[in-house]
């Protein structure tokens, strides 16, 4: 088990980590160092309630290593009231057909991508945090994922969205700032990414994302996501999703090069 | 006549990427162009804020040695281990058919920097990235001064540490798998493998990875190539998701 973090399971994370264990490698290096140029308490702990950081821009630096709360990789909605997310006929079947056959059909478990904004979750049994990588005109955002390392680009250089784009499981993304916050849009997807886990919530090739990022303070950022999507949600719906920094800690290699997960669908 | 690795290659080139895509064509902003307005390639090497080689941009190889990373070497001179000679006559032999990345596994380096798919440098502080399109990987190349790690968990693309020398970044990387092919052909490699890869950007638009493998345990002193780059204007890395239709593994069949 990797040693980030402790943490109680679930009912429904003991399926996910049997589903995503097999991908996982063991413990690595570099998850103790002591990264330079962090603001730190007086007993060399990181301050991560110390002031949110500025780049060399002056805009706020949302540079980190992230883990989301984890309840949000299996429900995005959970905090949603009744009639805040209402689903088209044909996606509400879908997603209770998902949510009955216990994910059993997520291809995250395929080892393709989990998708926007599924991707930003970390989940209970093997973490899997994320880093921010800031410069002026491109945010790089560098994954782990239950399936593959990967990353997706975020371009702040003004180019618009694309049109009719070939679709893709993580879109494309380009960022503007809204006074403290990275508000970053995504289009361009292929329809086939699950909004969330247990719950299974479809997305189409219609899905417009929105992520707004706000850094709080040094340890603190919160994403606040809108799913507009028409083809599957009657209306335009969100999630605020509260993020921790990881201190000292790194991304760790993963590639689905052991692929079990097939041996636990049923 | 192609030779079976260039077709692999061109089969993984065209199962496993779109066919077209987006922001292929937007201007990449802040680079020198001509009065006509193309991307001046010729123009000289850019420097960063500090004043160190900037060799950030997108990449792709202006010489494709993915296939034998020793070809211009003189034939014979890789100082091979005996073992590791064998191994890599048996993989010519039987066609590279166990070649790690028919798994969609990353290449690993020094691979990933002779792979045909556009790579890109961007620099933060403390940390260099490379993004690469092949199956979508990436690399952190940490500049904070961090040492190498001591007998790290084995990795594919293993751990990076860079540093300026006046005209090169420098990247070491160490801790990789016993599973290293350096190329196509698949000259190994071992745990005990440390790469030297010395980016030195000649002019904007072109830039040499001098490659050194240090790999005692399957050579018997360390050998050099230097692998040519081309500076990838207005365009963009597509997306690439190698398991999605994955149709290598029926083809590498071997003899």
């Amino acid at each position: 088990m990797r040693p980030r973090n402790a943490t109680s399971y679930s009912a429904i994370a003991i399926v996910a980590g049997l589903l995503f264990f097999s991908a996982t490698p063991l413990p690595a290096q570099w998850l103790g160092y002591r990264i330079p140029g962090v603001p730190r308490t007086a007993d060399g702990k990181v301050n991560l309630s110390a002031p949110t950081p500025k780049a060399s821009d002056g805009k706020p630096d949302l540079s980190g290593f992230w883990e989301s709360d984890t309840a949000y990789f299996y429900d995005l909605a959970k905090d949603l009231k009744p009639g805040d997310l209402v689903m088209q006929p044909w996606a509400k079947a879908l997603q209770a057909e998902r949510e009955g056959k216990e994910h059993q059909d997520d291809p995250l478990s395929d080892c393709m991508p989990p998708g926007v904004p599924r991707i930003n979750m970390s989940t209970d049994a093997m973490v899997h945090p994320f880093k921010i990588v800031q410069t002026p005109k491109l945010v790089v955002l560098l994954y782990e994922t239950s399936a593959n390392s990967t990353f997706r680009q975020v371009f702040l250089d003004g180019r618009p969205l694309p049109k009719d784009p070939q679709p893709t499981w993580l879109g494309y993304s380009i960022g503007r700032w809204e006074s403290d916050t990275l508000v970053v849009e995504t289009i361009g997807f292929n329809g086939r990414s699950w909004l969330d886990t247990a719950k299974g919530h479809p997305q189409s090739e219609a899905a417009h994302v929105t992520e707004r990022f706000t850094r709080r303070d040094f340890g603190h950022l919160e994403i606040n996501i809108t799913i507009d999507d028409p083809k599957t949600y009657v209306k335009p719906w969100s999630a605020k999703v509260p993020v921790h920094l990881l201190p000292d800690s790194d991304l760790i290699e993963t590639y689905c090069e052991n692929e079990k997960d097939e041996a636990h669908k049923r | 006549m192609m030779n079976r690795s260039a077709w692999l290659w061109l089969a993984v080139a065209g199962l496993c990427m779109s066919a077209s895509a987006q922001w292929l064509k937007v201007p990449t902003p802040g680079i020198p162009r001509t009065a006509d307005g193309e991307p001046d390639l010729d123009a000289p090497a850019p420097k960063t804020a500090d004043g160190k080689p900037d060799v950030s941009g997108l990449w792709a190889p202006a010489e494709i040695m993915i296939d034998d990373i020793a070809k211009k070497l003189k034939p014979g001179s890789v100082p091979f281990q005996p073992w590791a000679e064998a191994l890599y006559k048996h993989r010519r032999e039987t066609e590279s058919k166990d070649d790690p990345t028919g798994w969609c596994v990353p290449g690993g380096v020094p691979r990933s920097d002779a792979v045909p798919y556009p790579f890109k440098i961007a620099y933060t502080p403390g940390m260099v990235v490379i993004l690469y399109e092949a199956v979508q990987s990436y690399r952190q190349i940490f500049t904070d001064g961090r040492e190498l790690p001591k007998d790290p968990n084995p990795a594919w693309m293993g751990y990076s540490i860079g540093h300026w020398e006046p005209n090169a970044f420098v990247v070491e990387t160490t801790g990789f798998n016993d599973n290293v092919w350096l190329d196509n052909h698949g000259h190994p490699g071992t745990e005990s493998l440390r790469v030297t890869e010395r980016f030195k950007r000649k002019d904007f638009g072109h830039m040499d990875i001098e490659i050194t493998i240090d790999d005692p345990k399957a050579y018997t002193k360390p050998w050099t190539v230097t692998q040519p780059l081309l500076l990838l204007p207005d365009t963009e890395l597509l997306e690439y998701i190698c398991v999605e239709n994955n149709k290598d593994l029926v083809h590498l069949v071997g003899k």
